[in-house]
Formats: C-alpha cells, structure tokens, sequence
C-alpha cells in the first residue's frame, strides 16, 4: 500500500496526499474506483507536505453565483478556482483527472516561478537535459534511448527557479514510454530543441531565440492577461539564465556526443 | 485605409510585453501567439503612450535614427497599421479612453 491514504471522516469521501515539483496536492473524492486508478497512478508523487492546496472532486454544483479565481472545462470536467479551495466536477476517469492536474499546475506554478513545458527531461551526470518540441519530434525517442532511471518524464517537464537556480522535475504525466514517474529533481544544464536530422549538430540560441522556442511547448490555459504576464516574466527569466540549443539529431543514442557536458 | 496621423495611439492592454535580447516581445493571452518588434518596432512601442499621435511618434523617431521626417511618418505608419491589424495597438478616441 502507499501511505499516506485516509479516510477524511466525511461521509464516504477519501483522500490522499501527493507533491509534484513540490507543489502539495490533497485529492478528496467519494467515488471508490477513480481513487483507487488515481492513488494508483500517482503512487510514486505520494507524499505528506504541509499545507496542501486541497482538490474536491466531483462534489456536486457549487453555490449559485460564486465566482472563480480561474476556470477551465476540458471535455465536459470542469476545473473552478475558489476562494474555499479548488473543485474539480464531471471527472468520470483518470484521464480526466489527469488533465485537470494538468491545467491545474500551469496556473499554480506562476507563483513558484515555474512552468510546464512539451519536453522529456533525462538525467546525466547530475544534470537536467530538457528537451522539449512538438509530438514526433523525438521526445519520446530521446527517453527510449536513455538509461533507465534516468528519465524524469518523457512528455511533461515541469521547471522551477528555486533560491536562484533553475532545478527540473519528474512529472507523473507521461508520454508514450509509460514507465513510472520519476518523483526527482535536478539543476538544469539546458533546453535543448529537438530537430529530426541525418547528423547529430548542436546550436545555441539567442536568449529570444530560446523564448521562440518554448512558447509553442508551454502548457499554459489562462486567457487572463495578468497570468500571461506573470507567465513572460518566468520564461524570459529561464531564456535568458538557462543555456538553450537546437539539437539536430539521429535517432540514436549518439547525439549525447555533441551535446555540451 | 489608414488613419489620420494626428490621431493618437495606444498599447492594448490586454497584451503581455517585455523586451529581450533588445527585441520587444509581445504576447496576447487570447491566443498565445508570440510577436516580435525589431529595434524600430520596440523604439515605437516604448514610446507609444496613449497620447503620441503618428506624426508625433515619426517626429520621435527621426531624431533617434538617421531617416527624413517624411521617410519617419510613412514608416511609423505603416508599422501603426501593421500592429493595429495584430490588435497590438488601439486608437484613443478624441474623448480619450480606448476605441472598442
């Protein structure tokens, strides 16, 4: 079993503890088999932290004209940012839930100066290597042909500056390679933009050159235009302290050879 | 159709911007898409205030770079236009106050 899981004493509802990228979560949801998928999903980010921003699920409509810090509706599942705490409705599966958490997050980071980004994060010799492009550009590829245990995620990283440095993230929101998620962290050596070639060839970029290249990859869901602003602020922050490449590769193990220790 | 050029201009506020790499980074929440100013397009933007009209920012920007006024206004204009149809930029009505 995965400590920590209790019942909240409310009725039948149970909830469970987990941390991603330190951020502390509490999902509290009545219905037996979501927690049992979710508890089982995100077993490797269980964790106890103080302080958890608590998550109702599926809790019924809430009172009439309240009025929400930041909304989202994905597919029929609702996410509502209240001032009593945040209310996920009509989840009817993980997936749900996982997107949710998802979009969650992208809001929450802004004031952890951090964001999520399209990219596999693979450690190597202590370091993060991000890297980061659309579907098919080789995320995917790049975890498969690295060593196990070394992969943080393969699909979302989530970055963060903490006390001046930039550290990267496991996430438990994985791709095609579907192993377990990597609940660590580590500095951040660089973004490197994947681009399918017939050699392996590295490039570095301008620090708006780099922006140019996160921007499209950046989970982000606010149309708000303060959150937007709070979102440039970071990622220009992050284009212009953390080296970023273009990386045209093989898909093979050798483009490790050109890339910058 | 151009505007007149005693009329004045203003950032949308809608938009985030910063400046970069002395580029002028600008992005609109709506649909995240990521526009750029090059050095004369951020020299307008920084000075673009709600109250400048384009014969005033042409006026500005031919003390600052080496071109004639006249070379100025069509230039300033031109780009008003080009960042006004981008929604980056809104006329200030003669009441004040932003254009719907």
């Amino acid at each position: 079993m995965n400590a920590p899981l209790a019942n909240a004493g409310r009725g039948s509802r149970r909830q469970f503890e987990l941390s991603i990228g330190c951020v502390p979560l509490r999902l509290q949801m009545s219905d037996a088999q979501l927690f049992g998928a979710a508890s089982a999903r995100y077993a490797a980010f269980t964790d106890a932290a103080a302080q958890p921003i608590t998550i109702t699920l599926n809790d019924g409509a809430p009172p009439e004209g309240t009025l929400a810090d930041f909304g989202y509706e994905l597919e029929g599942a609702a996410l509502r940012a209240l001032s009593s705490g945040i209310r996920f409705d009509g989840v009817r599966n993980q997936y749900a839930l996982d997107s949710l958490l998802r979009v969650l997050l992208s809001w929450k980071l802004l004031d952890h100066h951090g964001f999520l980004l399209h990219a596999a994060t693979v450690v190597r010799n202590g370091k993060a290597y991000i890297f980061t492009g659309r579907s098919g550009a080789g995320k995917s590829t790049v975890a498969s042909l690295s060593p196990e245990g070394s992969v943080l995620t393969d699909e979302i990283s989530l970055i963060r500056r903490e006390d001046g440095a930039w550290r990267a993230y496991g996430t438990p929101f994985w791709g095609e390679f579907r192993a377990a998620g990597s609940n660590t962290s580590a500095p951040v050596a660089g973004i490197f933009r994947l681009l399918q070639a017939a050699e392996n060839r590295v490039t570095t970029l301008r620090p708006v050159a780099i922006l140019r290249a996160l921007l499209p990859n950046v989970l982000f869901f606010s149309a708000e235009a303060g959150a937007t602003r709070q979102l440039l602020e970071i990622l220009s922050r992050a284009a212009l302290e953390i080296p970023g490449y273009n990386l045209a590769f093989r898909k093979n193990s050798t483009f490790w050879e050109v890339l910058p220790a | 159709m151009s505007t007149p050029a005693a009329v004045s201009w203003q950032k949308n506020p809608a938009l985030a911007w910063r400046e970069i790499d002395d580029e002028t980074v600008i992005i609109s929440p709506n649909d995240s898409v990521m526009h750029e100013l090059n050095d004369t397009g951020s020299f307008l933007w920084k000075n673009i205030d709600g109250k400048k009209s384009a014969t005033e920012l042409a006026d500005l920007l031919a003390e600052n770079y080496e071109v004639t006024p006249d070379i100025a206004l069509s230039d300033t204009q031109a780009l008003l236009e080009e960042m006004s149809s981008r929604k980056l930029v809104v006329t200030v009505p003669a009441g004040g106050g932003v254009s719907p």
